[in-house]
């Protein structure tokens, strides 16, 4: 027997929480499905494999102000920001609560970041099992599963007429509680069949072959844009700056890409990363190697977006096998 | 022979005599329906090269990185108006590169793991498809009876009232994500350091958000005036679809009505937005 | 370390002084304002601290004091850049931010009953500054002490005001060099390597300290392994682009190294073994 909700009930529970909270889901905007906060449970799309953009940027906004400075009393005064709102972000697949659990790692590690703790404890994640997969999924590679509940709150599976309902922590049992769930006997459904890609021991592989010239190659048709960082739901390097607002200055903290030129470049010129090569091999040693010895989870959850979203098709399921053939036999 | 057959040929040959380093071409992407842009530094790469109507990436964009060194390239129509650019203001060397042109029968919408047969909005209004500048040409040269509006989405822009332009450019910017791939992606973006990353002047700043979003996108479109060749490169990249070729094509058309100048058509012909005549009114009150 | 409850929040501090040192390199004498804080901030040799220039923003500074002394905190701050510039506009008086210290730091109980040979280059020469200090103020706790400051002309050569100080002091050899002289200069006029190569150190019971731009330590670091040094006694001290200095923000890595968090001082021997070469 497992805990079961009716899409009806769902509903209202939706309308409910959008009351007290912020409620962010998927949602179409033009031919995009993405993230955001909803103001009508009925704009919320549940026919989609995953968004194009993640939702990371609840947790860590693509700019935020970290604190304000203001010029008082012949000195300075400093003032924190704040997370006003509490948020439940519904729809979630399990790659992306993956996401999450990885993007926690450096932030809440001491010295905690307070801003994004705030967003975290404010924060709900409810999700749901990934029944369809597309071709470039392959979280089941990465050390998650289409079905993996993981991260959330509440993991929903759906059936016919509703959902089974996982209550997983005691956020998600403040905010469904078991008088909104029934029983049912209906068998869970079969997870979504995924791709597998070889990332086995590709840290390892990293390592011996790291100055194999194949970076360089690589790196030939990256463009260096940013945007395999920012579809990443893992990605995190930030630039912080100091700007005018109305009398105020705040500092805030904006996304950045290890992609970009100048990502390394220090005041003076010197840039130790200015050859394309050492850039790209840095995303992938930091994705499959740094990361994953540092916080032993992977920094690649295998949600796909970066293989759909690069301009010149830098597919890390391609480079993951190109590497682990690397300086084995013939190569 | 096919394209594909005849580009494989022609890099195999600049390849095995050593005219070129690299033949900077188009492979199948990882979807195995797409292109994707592929570096072929030798003959055995050169077996790879296709030419398909998904080959929708401007590749003269890599010429800036291969300046001193010897260079063969494919291109289409709009991508060889690029290379004019790029000789034009002095930054690649015509004798660095073999320009293996193809006379493009339009590139359909795609879209990662879709194709389909619907030609591109850009394409369909496209009024030359052989390209201007080439060492060897592959396909028929074609002339093409010009449209007779070149510029019904700029017009249909122009139709609206401010505030529905407003709107519907507001609407836009706000997804953008300031990934710079419009930038990256485009031939005439080559500023050693953007006008964007540059601290002081503080010019645009790093904030993802409305209001930088807007600065950022139009005024990259003016630093193209009178110089973007019309490959929409930055459309096609941009993750979020915004229809970043309104702004390029609303002030290709206004350059055309003041000036008569098409960008790219020729390496020689000075550019009316970074030249001054003698004969020129200096200001508004002349 | 920083403020417990929010580490990207600077701590208020006040500029005190301000010292010309060349032309483009100041002395910032900076005293945190919260007394209990003061009272706690303690650093070592080779840390590092961020100072804000509130308004424009925050980067990363070698301290060049020392704890011990009970002073001031002191930064070099050469105007390079669009922060530094903005530091370089302060007066005593002037609101800053200071977060730190950061980084690990010189073993100088390692150091001890060693000969230590300092020899730094430009701006480099700002963190090797409280070294000295702490061997000067432990004198017998070191073994001979040869300092080496170079310069592109004489007047780039840094803390030029207490050479005297420390040429004076027991067992301590002062040697001064420059790219290329000026009219007053009566001195040496010599690259740093070959100055190595005229003095021929010993790297028997030695550690040598260097810090500059990235080509005076490859020359250098050259000429010290023809002169017998082995890669764990050579010493520097790594710098990169910040933005955290906690090891969050994955900008300062070399490998799977932080410049802010394993380093920013590093033994030539650790430095071989980190997977990216620079």
């Amino acid at each position: 027997m497992s805990k079961f909700i009716s899409k009806k009930d769902l509903n209202s529970w939706l309308n409910k929480v959008r009351e007290s909270r912020r409620l962010v889901a998927p949602t179409k905007v033009d031919d995009l499905i993405l993230f955001k906060e909803i103001s009508r449970v009925e704009d919320i799309v549940t026919d989609y494999v995953n968004t194009d953009l993640s939702p990371k940027e609840f947790l860590f906004p693509p700019t935020e102000v970290l604190f304000s400075i203001e010029r008082k009393n012949g000195g300075v005064e400093l003032t924190p920001a704040r997370v006003e709102k509490e948020t439940v972000i519904f729809g979630m697949r399990p790659c992306d609560a993956r996401g999450v659990i990885a993007l926690d790692k450096p932030f809440l590690e001491e010295p905690t970041d307070p801003l994004y703790k705030e967003h975290r404890d404010k924060t709900a994640l409810v999700g749901i099992a990934c029944l369809k997969a597309c071709p470039e999924c392959f979280c089941s590679s990465m050390g998650g599963g289409p079905d993996d509940p993981t991260g959330f709150d509440i993991m929903l599976t759906e059936v016919k007429d509703g959902y089974l309902v996982q209550v997983l922590t005691e956020k998600g049992q403040a905010l469904l509680p078991d008088s909104m769930l029934s029983e049912s006997s209906v068998a869970k459904p079969k997870a979504a069949d995924v791709s597998k890609v070889p990332a086995e021991g590709i840290n390892k592989k990293l390592r011996q072959n790291f100055e194999d010239p194949y970076w360089s190659r690589l790196a030939d048709r990256c463009i260096h844009c940013n945007m395999c960082s920012y579809v990443c739901p893992t990605c995190y390097c930030f630039d912080i700056r100091d700007y005018p607002n109305k009398g105020k200055t705040n500092r805030v903290r904006s996304w950045e890409s290890c992609q970009s030129a100048g990502f390394t470049k220090i005041a003076g010129g010197y840039d130790p990363r200015a050859n394309k090569g050492t850039r790209m091999r840095q995303r992938f040693a930091h994705k499959l190697l740094y990361f994953p010895e540092q916080f032993g989870v992977s920094h690649c959850v295998g949600c796909g977006r970066c293989v759909k979203s690069c301009p010149v098709n830098i597919d890390i399921r391609e480079i993951i096998q190109d590497v682990q053939k690397l300086g084995a036999e013939g190569e | 022979m096919s394209e594909t057959e005849q580009i494989r040929s022609k890099a195999k040959e600049l390849l095995d005599s050593k005219k070129v380093d690299c033949v900077i071409g188009y492979e199948r992407a990882t979807d195995g329906k797409n292109a994707r842009p592929m570096f072929a530094y030798s003959v055995k790469d050169a077996d790879r090269l296709i030419f398909d109507q998904t080959c929708r990436h401007n590749l003269v964009r890599y010429l800036l990185d291969r300046k001193d060194k010897l260079t063969g390239i494919v291109v289409k129509a709009c991508d060889s108006r690029a290379i004019n650019l790029l000789l034009n203001e002095h930054q690649i060397q015509r004798d660095k590169i073999f320009i293996i042109g193809v006379v493009c029968p339009g590139l359909v919408k795609t879209d990662w793991n879709k194709t389909g047969d619907k030609l591109r909005d850009a394409c369909q209004l496209c009024q030359q498809r052989t390209p201007v500048v080439y060492d060897v040409l592959i396909g028929e040269a074609k002339k093409l009876e010009p449209p007779a509006d070149a510029y019904p989405d700029v017009a249909a822009m122009e139709g609206k009232s401010l505030e529905e332009k407003r709107a519907f450019w507001e609407k836009e910017f706000s997804r953008c994500i300031r990934c710079y791939a419009c930038r990256q992606a485009c031939p005439g973006c080559y500023c050693s350091e953007c006008f964007v990353d540059r601290l002081d002047p503080l010019w645009v700043g790093i904030k993802i958000a409305p209001g930088e979003n807007e600065m950022w996108n139009t005024m990259r479109a003016y630093h193209l005036g009178g110089r973007c060749i019309g490959c929409y490169a930055c459309e096609l990249v941009c993750p979020v679809n915004i229809p970043l070729s309104l702004l390029n094509r609303k002030l290709e058309k206004e350059v055309m009505k003041l000036f008569k100048f098409q960008p790219g058509l020729d390496p020689e012909t000075p550019q009316p937005l970074a030249t001054f005549q003698k004969d020129e009114k200096l200001g508004v009150a002349e | 370390m920083s403020n417990n409850k929010n580490p990207l929040l600077p701590h208020l501090a006040t500029l005190q002084n301000v010292i010309d040192l060349t032309p483009d390199v100041r002395l910032f004498q900076i005293e945190l304002n919260d007394a209990a804080f003061k009272a706690k901030f303690d650093y070592k040799p080779g840390q590092f601290i961020f100072v804000s220039a509130f308004g424009t923003g925050e980067s990363p500074f070698g301290l060049a004091s020392v704890a011990h002394r009970k002073g001031p905190i002191e930064v070099a701050v050469r105007k390079v850049g669009t922060v530094t510039s903005s530091l370089h506009d302060l007066e005593p008086g002037a609101s800053v931010g200071v977060r730190g210290p950061f980084g690990n730091f010189f073993p100088m109980d390692q150091f001890k009953g060693k000969n230590i040979h300092i020899i730094g280059g430009g701006i480099g020469f700002a963190p090797l500054r409280p070294v000295i200090l702490t061997i000067l103020d432990h004198r017998t706790d070191y073994g001979d002490l040869l300092i080496l400051n170079g310069a592109r002309t004489p007047s780039d050569l840094v803390f030029a005001n207490e050479f005297e100080t420390w040429a004076a002091a027991p067992k301590t050899r002062l040697e001064l060099t420059v790219d290329a002289k000026d009219d007053k200069w009566t001195g040496r006029v010599a690259l740093i390597p070959a100055v190595l190569k005229e003095l021929q150190i010993s790297p028997a019971n030695s550690v040598a300290i260097i810090c500059g731009p990235p080509i005076m330590i490859k020359f250098t670091l050259t000429e010290l392994k023809k002169l017998g040094f082995a890669d764990e006694q050579i010493v520097t001290t790594l710098e990169g682009k910040m933005k955290c200095g906690l090891g969050k923000c994955a900008r300062c890595n070399v490998g799977d190294k932080y410049v802010c968090k394993d380093g920013p001082v590093f033994t030539f021997k650790q430095i071989s073994g980190l997977l990216e070469q620079f």
